[in-house]
């Protein structure tokens, strides 16, 4: 029963992220070396992050929430954005259309961040006897961080890989960029300095990055107009 | 992808509808649960008498929580019922007991009151009408729970916030009619210990000390001997929590109290008696005084024959004005005369009663009832001092779950010790019938409650079934240490208990208490990921390629024999 449960959960976790990437264009493209790159610097990044984490913040004992400290978790968080950079600019992907870069590259990066973070937890945790709730939360947290990539990876490409964009939409792009770059920060806040429960917080997430999403996609749609 | 754009945004915003109501849905559902409850439990005695089973013949437990409230008729052979002592229902427990009707387990809750590791509780003296009601339940219970065979694991466990938390709920759930099975859910109550093992040949261990009188050159024969016996191991019905503070520890106080007091006499010259004074603590109380018996037998017959007679100190710490001496002779013997008016006239000035019970000694019964009554079979003069009345049956009285610290008074067995002690204090320097207190109050002889009260909460604290203990336990190398200080020598013997009785360990475990979820909710947790990973499926291909890609994906393998046709 225990393990029907682990199963479960590890559906609701990875397998979105295998749903996307058969269900849209990227497999009949032949997109998944992209995201294996993609993980790949995620992976790197994740490392950065971490020796970044160690370097500057103090291990704070207690539960609260330190603004000072949260600033430069933030700005640490912002390595994502750098890596997110590298890997939809840098690297040497086959002839693919931008379309499709951005997703992969943001599946990829979804995908690596749920095996790092999350396969482990699952593993030890969902197995056990005793029933909580956490993991299932934890599987939906999977599936907004999943749209977050996306949408932070679409405007990213839109930021640095499109050209000829309307200026008029050019700040919004950046202060929604801005927006899902800020997102772990957003929601360590809520659940620290807010003392927002996990339901809550995961609840909050699904919602903005469905929110997000949606609205990035109405800029990629923007942009696109023209060159349609 | 540009025609698709208004049909797709429309799915979105649907999709999103849906998305929206499925987290509300789940973030209802959501309580915020605790994680697994570790609960100290205690098993209920597992022995075989001659073969025989009884008690509790299973230790490992995993089963489903149930309550008292469960649906009538149900079946609760999978079922751990959680049974607190204030909803007792005695006569629903002797009924699923005798009639072997089948259970998955039973757990008992007591009330603090009986935790021996509760400290706090003996402050609190005064007894309830209520405490008196539970007392007389657990009594019960325990008499019943001793003598049965039981094919299941049973356990005591003490009340707190936790596992009260538990049942709560389990009563809630049960209270819906559905019960706790794997089908809906609820607590999981697992306790994994090994499979109870037999002790292999119990030791039990008779400690004895020697205060020898004073020997004037002339005097050729051997000094008489008085002896002061008390046994000090218990039984209960949870060998882990049977402390036996009033049978035996009362006696072990008084023993230890009357030998400080009489070291303090013969440490001077001056003022020691011509009598040899014996200490004997003595194991295998509750089964028949097997440690007394093997003690006696120990002892050669010079030796026994100078025992003048031997006093055994039992239950004697919650009396309030009458205390029986209980003897085998008939009351006309002298010896024993001497004895009971010793005794009667020192408690007239202590203004107690003290009463005088024969029961005859059967030898072809293997019961023995009283200390005294392995003496009496030497025939060696004893008597039993007790405050019980009558003769306990086998395994009664002696350290039952309710007999713990509150239960016993220390003035009574301060009143026990001036008595014993000051009857024979006068028998042995001749002062019978004249009115001298010796053991007097705010005197360098005066009996210390303090050190009665340490004594008495150590030994209410540590259960001593004889067949747990080790040879070497730290409670009775402190006993012999303590006697030790008080007498000229101190013996140690360790003996086999004899057969009749087999005893199985694991007496105490950790109980774990798991929320499971059940397997109905897993299937439907499977059926809801599985529809939301193909409406998602659905809903991507139609966004990035068009409702008829979707279609065409169901129709494809016809198309392709069209093709290869």
């Amino acid at each position: 029963m225990t393990v029907f449960h682990f199963f479960n959960c590890a559906i609701l976790t990875f397998g979105p992220h295998a749903v996307y990437y058969s269900a849209t264009p990227l497999s009949e493209y032949d997109t998944l070396g992209t995201s294996v790159k993609a993980a790949l610097v995620y992976l790197g990044t994740a490392l950065v992050k971490l020796v970044c984490l160690a370097t500057f913040l103090k291990v704070s004992d207690n539960e609260s929430f330190d603004p000072y400290q949260e600033f430069l978790k933030a700005l640490i968080g912002f390595i994502d954005v750098a890596g997110l950079y590298f890997a939809l600019t840098q690297l040497t992907h086959r002839n693919i259309s931008q379309n499709h870069k951005f997703q992969a590259v943001g599946l990829g990066w979804a995908f690596a961040d749920s095996v790092l973070h999350r396969l482990a937890p699952l593993w030890v945790g969902a197995r056990g006897l005793e029933f909580t709730w956490d993991y299932i939360l934890q599987g939906l947290e999977a599936n907004a961080n999943l749209v977050l990539s996306i949408s932070l990876a679409a405007l990213g490409s839109l930021m640095w890989l499109r050209k000829n964009k309307p200026k008029t939409l050019i700040p919004i792009i950046y202060t929604c960029a801005g927006i899902v770059a800020t997102m772990p920060s957003i929601t360590s806040y809520l659940r620290r300095g807010l003392g927002w429960h996990f339901p809550e917080v995961v609840g909050f997430q699904l919602f903005t990055s469905l929110v997000m999403a949606f609205i990035s996609w109405q800029l990629f749609a923007a942009c696109q107009r023209p060159s349609a | 992808m540009a025609q698709a754009k208004p049909g797709g945004e429309r799915q979105v915003l649907e999709s999103m509808y849906s998305m929206i109501a499925l987290v509300f849905i789940l973030v209802a559902c959501v309580e915020l649960c605790d994680a697994a409850t570790v609960v100290d439990v205690y098993r209920l005695i597992q022995y075989d008498i001659s073969g025989a089973p009884f008690g509790s013949r299973l230790a490992n437990l995993n089963h489903h929580a149930g309550s008292l409230h469960f649906a009538p008729g149900s079946d609760l052979s999978r079922t751990v019922l959680i049974i607190p002592l204030r909803e007792l229902n005695i006569s629903f427990v002797k009924e699923y007991i005798t009639q072997n009707q089948p259970l998955g387990g039973l757990l008992f809750l007591l009330p603090q009151i009986f935790n021996i590791e509760n400290r706090e509780r003996a402050k609190s003296n005064h007894q309830t009408d209520g405490e008196e009601l539970l007392k007389n339940d657990l009594a019960e219970l325990e008499k019943l729970l001793i003598h049965s065979k039981i094919p299941y694991p049973v356990y005591f466990a003490f009340e707190d916030d936790d596992i009260e938390a538990v049942l709560a709920d389990v009563k809630r759930n049960d209270a819906t009619g559905q019960p706790a099975t794997a089908t809906t859910g609820g607590y999981k109550l697992v306790v994994s210990v090994p499979e109870p093992k037999k002790r292999a040949s119990p030791t039990i261990t008779n400690i004895q000390g020697w205060l020898s009188g004073l020997k004037t050159d002339g005097d050729a024969n051997q000094l008489p001997t008085i002896a002061i016996v008390a046994s000090y191991d218990t039984f209960g019905a949870a060998p882990a929590l049977s402390v036996g503070s009033d049978s035996n520890g009362s006696g072990v106080v008084a023993l230890l109290e009357i030998a400080r007091l009489f070291s303090v006499l013969y440490s001077n010259p001056k003022t020691r008696g011509r009598y040899n004074l014996l200490f004997g603590l003595t194991s295998g109380g509750p089964y028949n005084y097997n440690g007394t018996h093997k003690w006696l037998r120990s002892f050669d017959q010079r030796q026994r024959e100078s025992i003048d007679y031997a006093i055994c100190l039992n239950s004697i710490g919650s009396w309030d004005n009458d205390l029986w001496i209980h003897v085998s002779k008939p009351p006309e013997n002298a010896y024993i005369k001497q004895i009971f008016e010793g005794f009667s006239n020192v408690a007239e000035e202590l203004g107690v009663k003290v009463g005088l019970k024969h029961k005859k000694i059967n030898i072809s019964n293997p019961r023995v009832a009283w200390e005294h009554e392995q003496f009496s079979r030497l025939r060696v003069t004893a008597a039993t001092l007790s405050e019980l009345s009558v003769a306990p049956e086998l395994l009664e009285s002696t350290g039952s779950l309710v007999d713990g610290r509150p239960l016993v008074n220390e003035a009574a067995i301060i009143k026990s010790v001036k008595l014993v002690a000051e009857s024979l204090a006068r028998h042995i320097y001749g002062h019978e019938g004249k009115n001298v207190q010796i053991f007097a109050d705010n005197s360098s002889l005066a009996v210390n409650p303090s050190y009665i009260k340490s004594w008495l909460d150590l030994l209410s604290q540590t259960p001593r079934v004889a067949p747990f203990l080790s040879k070497n336990d730290p409670f009775i190398l402190a006993l012999k240490k303590e006697l030790e200080d008080h007498t000229d020598e101190v013996n140690v013997q360790h003996e086999v208990l004899d057969g009749m009785f087999t005893f199985y360990d694991s007496t105490r475990a950790s109980l774990n208490v798991y929320q499971v979820a059940s397997v109905t909710f897993d299937l439907l947790l499977l059926l809801v990921l599985g529809s939301y990973l193909i409406v998602l499926f659905s809903f991507l291909v139609i966004t990035t390629r068009g409702l008829d890609d979707l279609i065409s994906l169901f129709r494809r393998p016809p198309s392709r024999k069209v093709k290869t046709a």
